[in-house]
């Protein structure tokens, strides 16, 4: 029996969910809180914002291409607390994201961890030296996210508590798809918005169920994720909360559609995957995936359309892994370049900016 | 020709000698020493001021003359912004200095010895005022597929402290491993006063492998300890005022839907402001429950104030005005859960392979009822 996982769409209409500016426009753009970031086209940014339940497009204007250097930022926190006039355990690195073309580094931070946090994106050239990325006059645009239908009849008795954290995004083939999870109920609600982000954006809330051996099917959230080509076809790794890392192909996220995915690999406990990402090596593509307890992962991404997935309980079976027993602590992860790796790790509270070689 | 500068409309500085074209660089700086001579470094409001030097140039950049470093010197300057007025240099940091962190301020005109300060940046200190308000569910009896805990805090609370600061203890004292999944964004309310904490749901879904290697955080039978550690920062950051306890005992894993079809609707006397009250007969989820119910007539949601109470068991609905003898319903949405993630005629973990034997509809459903007689 194949290991299946549901995802149907609901098409909703744009102006109930979404409203966007139509179109980017100069001028200061605001972050109530930035979290994870996704470069797009043309040096674009889109920030997820949580607190203000949008996604930000920014654009950097970062567009010129550079070869990449060797990144190695000691103590990042430390001295992005020094900047803001605080101390490193007030300081939170949020996410970092490479630019791909002119490989400059971009940080989400937070100053301050209460609900008052001032959020900014800073950047890290080619010497390492971080700099803020200001915001007060630059191109961008912008969606709001959904509400849940229930929490906006309760925002009009004024006692809304519910709030989606963003827990990932990454633009794939025209469209942002944005993962998070509610404070409140547990469900999936991955979202795909097109982008240029306007008024007549058909944006899609997809919902995913997960199949645990094509019997136990529970309405999974995914927590990170990242795009990939699987020969013309444009696919989604993604990692469950509970657990299971699963195939999602693009092109079949459609409204109204059913989508099979195929669970690819059963991480098993103490996993707790923090970010991924797809890269090619001596002619083979293997995923890199950052995990809580189990340092860094290395699996092969080859014939990832033809792997036998999953079918019992306790086998771990599905994609093989190996752990890569050097890199400890490691929180986020981009790809700097076709050979290299960014890193964030924690080395006993600070935190290094480092690129390696990809193993 | 003279050595000088016009620093504003009407002030000239002059070197002490005539300029020729070669010795222009050297009249330059002369003049900034002239300038920096009797400098001094003061605190100004939020900002940093050089007193009793101006430049006589723009500088191309004002952060090779006066830097504020935090920590230590060596660390990066501070982000901020500058500006000259009357005869000082100032500089306002971007965001107001952490009380308690050393603070430098580096002067270094382009001429001259360099000069750096030390300021007293003391840090105020306040007794703890922020204590735990509740832990939700309110029962002491949860299911051992529980899902869902909320902390509610009596202030706002400091982000990325959750997983080292919520423990749960079995009888024994031993600590439970992992009970809880760790989400670095962490699911707090817009106030930042209240947390969910998630129960790993890789050790509450059926047929996935934490729940096979490890088997659930909960037992059925055994009795637990959630202690919330009282050095917990408060968004100010200070420590809770006392760590807080709540023990509670696992019961059997709930895996049944919500069927609103079995509550029990109390209707009020018409003419009165007495509350409709609404037994489920098991508790719901606390969070969900108070945004998922409403009372409609005609078709309308009627004002008023809805609540949960006896254990999230029972909600209570007081009008805002007296109860007009007729029909009314009571409104249920879809995204309703009981204390497992269960929905109405939908489980946590839906069996595609076990029969099914009763049909509950699901999504949100309306519940018709009367206030008096037909």
């Amino acid at each position: 029996m194949r290991f299946l996982h549901f995802v149907s769409i609901a098409l909703i209409p744009a102006g109930l969910l979404f409203a966007a500016d139509g179109g980017s426009k100069a001028g200061k753009a605001v972050l109530k809180s930035a979290g994870p970031l996704a470069f797009g086209p043309n040096g674009v940014l889109f920030i997820g914002d949580s607190a203000a339940a949008s996604i930000l497009a920014v654009e950097t204007g970062d567009t010129t291409a550079h070869a990449a250097s060797p990144v190695e930022v000691k103590g990042v926190n430390e001295k992005i607390a020094a900047m803001l006039g605080t101390t490193p355990d007030q300081i939170m690195i949020q996410d970092v994201a490479v630019n791909p073309v002119s490989k400059n580094v971009y940080l989400s931070v937070a100053r301050g961890k209460g609900p008052d946090a001032a959020a900014m994106i800073l950047r890290t050239d080619a010497a390492g030296k971080i700099t803020e990325f200001p915001l007060d006059n630059v191109k961008h645009s912008m969606v709001v996210m959904p509400s849940a239908p229930d929490a906006e009849a309760k925002d009009r008795r004024g006692q809304s508590l519910r709030q989606e954290a963003i827990t990932d995004l990454a633009f794939v083939d025209g469209r942002v798809f944005v993962a998070g999870l509610s404070n409140e109920e547990f469900s999936s609600s991955l979202r795909a918005i097109p982008y240029p982000f306007t008024a007549a954006s058909k944006p899609a809330g997809i919902e995913i169920y997960h199949g645990a051996h094509g019997r136990f099917e529970t309405n999974a959230p995914v927590r990170t994720f990242v795009p990939y080509t699987i020969g013309s076809e444009s696919n989604i790794l993604a990692a469950y909360t509970c657990t299971p890392l699963v195939r999602i192909p693009v092109s079949e996220l459609k409204a109204g559609n059913k989508v099979k995915g195929t669970t690819i690999a059963e991480l098993g406990n103490r996993n707790r995957p923090l970010d991924m990402i797809v890269y090619n090596k001596g002619g083979k593509d293997f995923i890199l995936m950052a995990n809580s307890s189990r340092g860094v992962m290395k699996l092969p991404a080859a014939n990832l359309d033809k792997y036998e997935a999953i079918t019992a309980p306790t086998e771990k079976q599905g994609v093989p892994y190996e752990t890569i027993e050097s890199l400890k602590g490691v929180q986020q992860l981009d790809k700097l370049d076709d050979t290299h790796a960014l890193l964030l790790s924690d080395n006993s509270g600070s935190l290094d900016l480092r690129s390696i070689p990809l193993p | 020709m003279p050595c000088c500068y016009r620093t504003t409309a009407d002030r000239w500085i002059c070197a002490p000698f005539r300029c020729r074209s070669l010795r222009a660089a050297a009249c330059l700086i002369s003049i900034l020493a002239l300038g920096a001579s009797a400098a001094s470094i003061v605190r100004d409001g939020d900002g940093f001021r050089v007193n009793g030097w101006t430049p006589a140039i723009q500088p191309a950049d004002w952060s090779a003359i006066l830097t504020i470093h935090v920590g230590s010197l060596e660390a990066p300057p501070l982000l901020g912004s500058y500006a000259v007025t009357g005869d000082g240099l100032t500089f306002h940091p971007r965001f107001a200095i952490t009380p308690g962190v050393r603070v430098f301020a580096k002067f270094a005109p382009p001429s001259g010895s360099p000069m750096v300060e030390e300021f007293a940046n003391l840090r105020e200190t306040h007794a703890p005022s922020t204590s735990v308000a509740r832990v939700l569910p309110s029962a002491d009896l949860l299911p051992s597929n529980q899902l869902k805990l909320y902390l509610e805090f009596s202030a706002p609370m400091s982000r990325g402290e959750a997983s080292k600061r919520v423990h749960l203890y079995g009888e024994g004292g031993e600590e439970v491993d992992l009970p809880f999944v760790e989400i670095e964004q962490e699911l707090w309310d817009p106030e930042q006063k209240r947390l969910t904490m998630l129960f790993d749901p890789g050790r509450i879904k059926r047929g996935v492998l934490p729940l096979a290697e490890l088997g659930g955080a909960l037992v059925e039978g055994e009795l637990y300890e959630l202690r919330i550690d009282r050095g917990w920062p408060d968004a100010e950051g200070r420590p809770l005022v006392e760590e807080h306890r709540k023990r509670f005992q696992a019961g059997p894993a709930d895996r049944t839907a919500v069927d609103p079809a079995s509550w029990k609707i109390t209707a009020p006397t018409p003419g009165t402001r007495e509350p409709v009250l609404v037994a489920f007969g098991e508790p719901l989820d606390a969070a969900v429950l108070v945004r998922c119910l409403e009372i409609r007539g005609d078709g309308q949601p009627l004002a008023g104030s809805g609540s949960a109470q006896d254990a999230e068991t029972q909600w209570r609905f007081e009008p805002e005005e007296p109860w007009a003898a007729g029909s009314y319903q009571l409104a249920v949405c879809g995204t309703l859960e009981d204390l497992a993630g269960n929905k109405i005629g939908k489980l946590f973990d839906v069996d595609t392979f076990q029969p099914v034997t009763v049909s509950i509809a699901t999504g949100s459903v309306s519940i018709p009822f009367r206030i008096g007689g037909q």
